[in-house]
């Protein structure tokens, strides 16, 4: 199937618009480039903590897998029902954990790429530490179908956890500090957050009564990634994690690091895009010589601009 | 005197510029010491607007550039070249804020990573990443190099540990890559990349809060396949030690002898097994590790009983190389890196080589991530011992990347093992590399030559047939 994909890369006369499962795009017009069907387990040896896996699977089947031999995938990928692998790692999304256990990028260790002009190439590979080369498969993270198809990759895998998730009341300014002064210390905390006026916080292995109250773990997926019905735009920044209360923040995540904004008009802040249905739709500014590298990049992976996609 | 020094020493304060062979000396290999070479100059610069002074001249000039952070490597990396400047950056050495709340410092490139942790120690929290080098490298090498440490199983390697970095493009411009940027993930291939793509001007890294607790045990085993599968059963258990180390007879003998700290010197292999977290956590974990090694038919097991006793079995190993160096004239240290469960499989076929080149090699190693360090040992005054070493070492990269591995691990490509990146890597994956380079450098002038090979070198390479008498043997510094 890589060879096939490979083939209508290359006699493509027109630009394509890579598509995981179509989750998410489903409005643009270009040529699709599916990568659905490219499905399965390539490998797994839980021993090794490795999983190897084709872009096409779902999140769901993955995790199932994973799930028979008592592991997980670390950085909590949202899903709601139907994302591939592949197009998780193409938008770089990972979950409440991120501030405990790192984020997709980090659990990186290799994958297998068709470039623009259809060639097949790996970085990285299956080992826990590799560095021979630039690091080309963390740099793919986020780079959502602009540069190459993302057709394989491997990730380190952890043991399961049981977790439990707590709740205190307390005003907004308090649990920031809180959430910090907590992670600080040897508490098995997996993620801290803020919502409608409470400090969620999450625990995992064994760990002493908490005074607060246990709430269902199923808070995580309400805040990652949020959602509003409400009609002014959601946006999502990042900041310092002990950065305080800043205005119409409707939920905070990742032990503080994280904020959902709900206003009409842009935050004042360094790193915020506006999120539609749980995806970025607007990037924050760049420095000028930043999109120059970029761009130089995209022309490496691409030169011709088979891929539709924008950086 | 050539222009471009004349220009340097005008635009620079004095001090700042060094020419004379006498004081270049110290900077003429890096911990690679076999590979040797005077710069044009030195530049030890003391701030940014210096080193943006030095880059507008070799831009002017065309003059390459070789940046410097203690000179540790163990691949050639920092090795100066004869047309190019070195740029040493262990001046720019302040830490310029620890933050305890956010849990983050930031540093200037040439603090050393032990500095960080002294710096955090007040407040309980410390930097986790930590080469054995780590009292003297820096954190703009450990970045430039992804270096990784005793704790990088649990902890991760620098990659998972750097919150963001400053650096000066070739044209001057400063640029800020952080994990907060959306789109592709350009701090993470600042990571391990030599030294090639920009110059790492600060960094921000993330504490962690210490352990309450941490407690080491160790294992002995008549039998090196029963240890390797010990490694395994632990990690197959769903337990993720803070360390899992790994060393074969012939190291356990060469570090009882140096440190005296009570190694089983019967056994064929030893394992060293670091636990740590809140106290019952640990208590719960010892228990459950004791039992797999039991059953693994360990032929001896120590608990650490207190702190002291815990650093000390560790000595054995931390001093594992000069210990072996105390043996022979001259080592060479490898650092492929293999899928856990060939341990067993690669370290008999490197016994079988062993016997074949008749040169002895001593494994240690980061058993819980596959990465191994066999030192292979050798007198480089004997006639063909070089050759022969060399030829060795090939073979055992060849075996690492035979069963689906890397041949580094955490030392980088450097000078050392650019004819390896041609088994390891097709010539489109290399041009790349190549690609990627000059995004960033379009004259290539930082760190040429180093870490990717050029596409004539692998086909010459190739029709040589990996028989190349051109390159010295290294002799490791020793720390
Ligand atoms: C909480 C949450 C809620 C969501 N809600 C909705 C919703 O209500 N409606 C909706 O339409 N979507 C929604 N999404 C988006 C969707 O789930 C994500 O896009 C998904 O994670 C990506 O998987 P996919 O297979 O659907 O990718 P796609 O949607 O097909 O593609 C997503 C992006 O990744 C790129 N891509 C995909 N696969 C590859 C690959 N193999 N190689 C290179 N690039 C690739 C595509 O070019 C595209 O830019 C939601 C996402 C989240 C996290
Ligand atoms: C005894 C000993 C033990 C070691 N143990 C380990 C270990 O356990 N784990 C491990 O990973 N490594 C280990 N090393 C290797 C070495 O210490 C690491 O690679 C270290 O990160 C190098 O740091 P440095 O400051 O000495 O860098 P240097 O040797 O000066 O430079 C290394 C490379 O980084 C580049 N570089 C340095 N600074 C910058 C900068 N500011 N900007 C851009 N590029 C830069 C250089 O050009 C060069 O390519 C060991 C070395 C020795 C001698």
């Amino acid at each position: 199937m890589l060879n096939l994909l490979s083939e209508q890369i290359k006699d493509s006369k027109e630009p394509l618009q890579i598509v995981g499962r179509e989750s998410k795009l489903k409005t643009s017009t270009n040529k699709k480039l599916s990568i659905a069907d490219y499905q399965g387990i390539v490998s797994y040896q839980a021993s090794e903590l490795v999983i190897t896996v084709k872009a096409g699977t779902s999140l769901q089947e993955l995790q199932q897998v994973l799930a028979s031999k008592n592991q997980m995938l670390s950085f909590e990928p949202p899903d709601y029902g139907n994302s591939s692998i592949g197009g998780t790692y193409a938008c770089a999304l990972s979950g409440s954990a991120q501030a405990f256990r790192g984020s997709l990028r980090d659990f990186v260790l290799g994958i297998k790429i068709i470039n623009g002009e259809g060639k097949i190439l790996s970085f990285g590979g299956q080992m826990m530490k590799n560095v021979a080369g630039y690091d080309v498969a963390r740099l793919l993270v986020g780079s959502k179908g602009s540069l190459a198809v993302i057709a394989e990759m491997s990730f380190k895998v952890l043991p399961k956890v049981t977790e439990a998730t707590y709740s205190i009341e307390m005003l907004e300014d308090d649990a920031i500090i809180l959430m910090n002064k907590w992670a600080a210390t040897a508490l098995p905390l997996s993620a801290c957050a803020y919502y409608q006026g409470k400090f969620y916080y999450r625990l995992f292995g064994k760990h002493d009564k908490q005074q607060a109250e246990e709430v269902d773990n199923k808070i995580w997926q309400t805040l990652n990634p949020f959602q509003t019905t409400e009609k002014e735009f959601l946006w999502r920044a990042s900041v310092p994690s002990t950065t305080k209360k800043i205005a119409n923040t409707v939920a905070i995540d990742c032990c503080g690091n994280r904020r959902w904004i709900v206003s009409e008009h842009k935050p004042d802040l360094a790193y915020v895009e506006k999120w539609e249905k749980g995806l970025a739709i607007s990037k924050s500014v760049k420095h000028p010589a930043q999109i120059k590298i970029e761009q130089g990049l995209k022309k490496v992976f691409d030169p011709h601009g088979v891929y539709h996609n924008k950086l | 005197m050539l222009k471009v020094i004349n220009d340097l020493l005008h635009n620079l304060p004095t001090g700042i510029l060094i020419t004379d062979k006498e004081q270049s000396v110290v900077f003429e290999c890096d911990g690679l010491s076999a590979y040797r070479q005077l710069p044009l100059a030195v530049a030890l610069p003391t701030n940014i607007e210096q080193i943006k002074t030095i880059l507008t001249i070799c831009r002017k000039y065309n003059t390459p550039i070789v940046t410097r952070g203690a000179g540790t490597g163990l691949s050639g990396g920092a090795l100066p070249l004869e047309k190019g400047i070195l740029l040493v950056l262990s001046k720019l050495n302040k830490i310029l804020t620890i933050d305890p709340l956010q849990r983050i410092a930031e540093v200037e490139v040439g603090v050393r990573n032990i500095q960080i942790s002294q710096a955090a120690d007040c407040y309980n929290l410390y930097y986790a990443p930590d080469p054995s080098s780590q009292i003297a490298c820096t954190i703009g090498g450990n970045v430039a190099e992804n270096s990784g440490g005793v704790h990088c199983l649990k902890y991760g390697l620098t990659v998972n540990n750097v919150l963001a970095v400053k650096i000066l493009t070739i044209e001057g411009e400063l640029l800020e890559f952080n994990q907060s940027q959306q789109g592709i993930d350009l701090l993470a291939l600042i990571n391990g990349s030599e030294g090639l793509l920009g110059i790492i001007i600060e960094v921000t890294v993330k504490l962690l809060p210490k352990p309450p607790k941490a407690q080491l045990i160790m294992a002995g085993f008549a039998d090196i396949v029963e240890c390797a599968n010990a490694v395994t059963n632990i990690i197959e258990q769903g337990i993720i030690p803070a360390g899992l180390e790994m060393m074969d007879k012939f190291a356990i003998e060469a570090a009882e002898a140096f440190v005296k700290i009570g190694y089983p010197l019967d056994a064929e292999a030893l394992l060293l097994c670091e636990l740590d977290g809140d106290e019952t956590q640990v208590r719960v974990d010892i228990e459950k590790v004791s039992q797999i090694l039991k059953a693994a038919q360990a032929t001896s097991i120590t608990v650490s009983t207190n702190e002291k006793h815990r650093l000390d079995l560790w000595q054995g190993r931390k001093s594992a190389f000069p210990a072996i160096g105390r043996l022979s004239p001259d080592y060479y240290c490898m650092d492929g890196t293999i899928p856990r469960n060939k341990l067993a499989e690669v370290l008999a076929k490197m016994a079988e080589l062993s016997e074949i080149y008749n040169l002895r090699v001593a494994n240690v190693f980061h058993a819980g991530d596959g990465n191994l360090h066999p030192l292979i040992l050798y007198d480089a005054n004997k006639e063909g011992e070089l050759e022969k070493t060399e030829e060795f070492g090939q073979k055992i990269l060849e075996l690492c990347i035979e069963v689906g591995g890397t041949i580094t691990g955490e030392h980088g490509v450097g000078v050392e093992k650019l004819d390896s990146m041609c088994s390891q890597f097709t010539a489109p994956e290399l041009e790349t590399f190549h690609g990627i380079k000059k995004v960033f450098d379009q004259q290539e002038l930082l760190n040429p030559g180093k870490a990717v090979p050029t596409l004539n070198r692998c086909a010459e390479l190739g029709k040589m047939h990996v028989h190349n008498n051109q390159l010295p043997f290294p002799e490791l510094e020793r720390f």
